[in-house]
């Protein structure tokens, strides 16, 4: 810095007058906002991340143990082994009446099945925990990212490195963001990096996934001869969907883990129903209206299409392992353009 | 001796914390900080803020405090002062401090404390935690007392000789040369093996004393100035454990029994355990959460060696504090810290741009107290704030220059760039910049730097006018960052 530079950054002090404007001549003030305020706002969380984490609670991050209805499942549960208990007491028994062997037989059956029964019920609960561990990790990193907090970011970052940990493809990537938890990098800046490098890819396989399944949709909507087979084809590509987007983001759901994200998609569906309005809706009621003229069966189609693309968006947003924040949230028409701009070339 | 009486220390702070737990106690919250480092104005505006929550109405109390969850969302209903759990100490004179701040045209900073005193706050509000949601009471014990004495924790674990040692170095030390010439003379004068005498003990405690006070003065704003109540001596001016002084005695070595050495020591000994070590068991032993407040900018006025000092005192008072993750157990019989704040105050006396660069700065100054509280699992946050806010931000444009400067109403008597204020003109302030490097600031043994040198220098600004709330009486002042200091520290319990 040159003398003449540093003198001006010197201590000085300008005296006002009753107006505010300064004694002095040649200066000029101006009053400025208050950063204070700006700073307090920008550390509340935007309303799509809110609607997202409250889906969460009501599926897959719910508690299931203290509600009626979880109670209500578990004591049927419960009367339901015991009834099964004494038929298979019942049974074994019948069989060593009939001969020992097939008794033994009967046992070792038994057996197997408990112990069968016993790994996937442990694997059911691990999936459970999986999908609420994501989406506790889902929660802090928002927090984080709003609170701009430096030591939360580097846990956090660290946990959803270990959450890829076997993803090959992603390793350049994690090797990146674990690089920069060593170094001195904000805390948002960690974790918009690590999103635009962990999470863009699984980003668009998500949408291809997507994309995909509103394409198969709507053909087989308008070519199907029967309603029944589309209702059924629609909601087992929408219940494959949703399982797909859920692996994809390292979520492995079982049965029961597949209910609550069901719950979940659900739930962020009805929340952000209002909220799709600015979206496209408008552009998915025009691009209807032109197919539905052209043909009845076309326009349900692609209408159906639609609705898939958008169960596929609300689950893309429940199962992220962390929030939408650099990267701009989809809308259905990134993700399946067909379905739209195939209603503005016909017209 | 030493190790009879830590354990009896131990003992009686588990007795007095089991005692608490059975009768149910408030959250303490140990605000803790050097002499004007704002401990009281923080103390007054927190209350402030929390029990004028009525008078506000919603939109603006979603103003005051938007980073408060509690107080966001609208859940926290009335905040009330109660009956102070020990009866045995003075109240905290909330109304008074808050009058001196609200006065008008008289309004001033309160007066410097001088005794301690304590305070109840019981906040009243819904919890939204799951099943033990619905109204919830919590009430929160704070304890004001002169920041001098918070230099004395440290002497807890030393012996005279150790203390004298560490005296004598450090008045050797280039910037405290000049300031303790008299009493190093003095000293060559006597020595510790001659007998005692009581007007030559009498004369060191004074010429120390002045050593004390020289150093602390805002010229040179040195901070690690042991035993505090020589400088604050609150109800024990007088008193034979105040008269002694630290002499070249060897560590370990007998002093003969009559001499001056051994009175002084003994006399350090009464100090240790009738001053200290009641003031540390009965207010500091006992904390749930913390705030350390740090006056860093004085430090910065005066130059590197006021800085490194300290940082000195900071890192060796937090040493005295108990850190670590709580838990029942530590709960009932040893109470832990488990989240410490470190706040730069008076944050309002430089522009928000320049607020990264001071908490990094305070990072760096008590970057040793974060490092081992964060190794026992507490939780510690660093922030620049200001619990009462005096200034506006402008920009000034002359000539060619851009500067971000902070206005308000400088104190009177405040000098900056040849310009000295009356405590009436209203003035924009360029405090000049921070260095980008938070360890420039440690290097280089200036003190007292000069106004015409310094390439930054924080005035004092009066406190602001208080707007008139509905009812006639003062609204909460401004603040920075009030909001998300409770919310650090209070958050979790207001859930």
């Amino acid at each position: 810095m040159s003398d003449a530079a540093r003198s001006a950054r010197r201590p000085r002090a300008f005296i006002l007058d009753d107006g505010n404007g300064a004694r002095a001549p040649d200066v000029e003030i101006e009053a400025q906002d208050d950063a204070y305020k700006r700073e307090a706002l920008a550390s509340d969380l935007p309303p799509n991340e809110v609607a997202v984490e409250q889906a969460q609670k009501r599926g897959i991050a719910a508690r299931a143990l203290l509600s009626w209805g979880g109670m209500f499942w578990s004591a049927l549960g419960g009367l339901v082994t015991l009834a099964l208990g004494l038929w298979f007491d019942a049974l074994i028994e019948g069989l060593y009446a009939r001969a020992p062997a097939l008794g033994w037989v009967g046992l070792a059956l038994l057996a197997v099945a408990a112990l069968a029964l016993l790994v996937l019920a442990t694997r059911e609960a691990l999936a459970v925990f999986r999908q609420k561990r994501i989406a506790a990790m889902h929660a802090a990193i928002a927090a984080a990212r709003a609170k701009d907090d430096r030591d939360a970011a580097r846990a956090l970052m660290q946990q959803l490195i270990g959450l890829y940990e076997r993803r090959p493809e992603t390793a350049r990537a994690r090797a990146q963001v674990l690089d920069l938890t060593r170094e001195i990098v904000d805390g948002r800046d960690l974790i918009d990096i690590a999103e635009r490098g962990l999470m863009h890819p699984l980003d668009e396989r998500v949408q291809r996934e997507i994309a995909g399944a509103a394409k198969r949709v709507s053909v087989v909507t308008a070519i199907s001869p029967r309603a029944i087979l589309d209702v059924l084809f629609v909601m087992a590509q929408t219940a494959r969907l949703i399982r797909r987007i859920s692996e994809i983001y390292g979520g492995r759901p079982g049965f029961l883990g597949f209910l609550r994200l069901v719950k979940s998609v659900g739930a962020h569906l009805a929340i952000t129903g209002g909220m799709a309005v600015g979206d496209s809706l408008v552009q998915q009621i025009v691009g209807h209206g032109i197919a539905a003229r052209l043909s009845a069966r076309l326009g349900e189609g692609v209408l159906n299409g639609l609705l898939t693309a958008r169960v596929g968006i609300s689950a893309m947003s429940v199962c992220r392992p962390m929030p939408f924040s650099v990267e701009k949230p989809p809308g259905v028409s990134d993700v399946a353009p067909f379905l739209l701009s195939r209603g503005k070339s016909d017209a | 001796m030493p190790l009879f009486s830590d354990l009896a220390l131990e003992a009686s702070i588990a007795a007095r914390s089991l005692a608490d737990y059975v009768t149910g106690k408030g959250l303490r919250l140990g605000v803790t900080g050097l002499s004007r480092a704002g401990k009281t104005v923080f103390i007054t505006a927190l209350v402030h803020n929390l029990t004028r929550i009525g008078s506000l109405t919603v939109a603006d109390s979603r103003r005051q405090m938007p980073v408060f969850r509690v107080w966001a969302d609208g859940r926290l209903t009335r905040a009330a002062l109660d009956a102070q759990p020990d009866d045995a100490v003075p109240r905290f004179a909330y109304e008074d401090h808050l009058a001196a701040l609200t006065a008008g045209e008289d309004r001033h900073w309160p007066q410097s404390t001088r005794r301690i005193s304590e305070l109840r706050i019981t906040l009243e509000f819904e919890s939204k935690a799951g099943w033990r949601g619905g109204p919830s009471t919590l009430p929160i014990d704070i304890v004001d007392y002169p920041g001098e004495w918070l230099l004395d924790l440290p002497l807890l674990g030393k012996s005279y000789a150790q203390w004298s040692r560490e005296t004598l170095e450090a008045s050797s030390s280039a910037a405290r040369a000049m300031l303790a010439k008299d009493w190093r003379g003095f000293l060559t004068t006597i020595s510790a093996e001659e007998p005692a005498d009581e007007n030559k003990a009498r004369k060191a405690a004074e010429i120390f004393t002045a050593y004390l006070r020289a150093c602390r003065e805002d010229r040179y704003s040195l901070s690690t100035l042991p035993p505090g109540r020589f400088l604050m001596p609150g109800d024990m001016e007088g008193s034979p454990a105040l008269t002694f002084a630290p002499l070249p005695v060897a560590e370990g070595a007998d002093l003969p029994a009559g001499s001056l050495g051994a009175m002084m020591e003994r006399r350090y000994e009464a100090y240790r355990t009738h001053v200290v070590r009641p003031f540390f068991r009965d207010h500091f032993a006992r904390l749930d959460r913390q705030i350390v407040l740090v006056d860093a900018l004085a430090a910065l006025n005066s130059g590197p060696a006021a800085v490194r000092d300290l940082e000195t005192a900071l890192t060796d008072i937090l040493t005295a504090f108990r850190a670590g993750s709580s838990s029942l157990l530590s709960t009932i019989f040893r109470p832990r810290i488990d989240r410490i704040l470190f706040a730069a105050t008076k944050a309002d006396h430089l522009h928000h741009t320049s607020h990264d660069r001071l908490e990094a700065i305070l990072q760096h100054l008590t970057g040793r107290a974060i490092a081992r509280a964060q190794g026992v699992g507490a939780t510690v946050d660093v922030i620049a704030l200001a619990a009462v806010r005096a200034t506006r931000e402008a920009s000034v444009r002359q000539g060619r220059d851009m500067l971000d400067a902070i206005a308000g109403i400088p104190m009177a008597g405040e000098t900056i760039g040849g310009e000295t204020f009356d405590g009436r003109t209203e003035a924009a302030i360029f405090p000049g910049e921070l260095p980008a490097d938070p360890q420039s600031v440690f290097r280089g043994d200036a003190l007292a730097t000069p106004a015409g040198e310094a390439e930054w220098r924080f005035a004092r600004f009066r406190p602001p006018v208080a707007m008139i709330a509905a009812d006639g009486r003062p609204a909460p002042l401004p603040h920075i960052r009030l909001d998300r200091a409770l919310e650090f520290l209070l958050g979790d319990k207001l859930a």
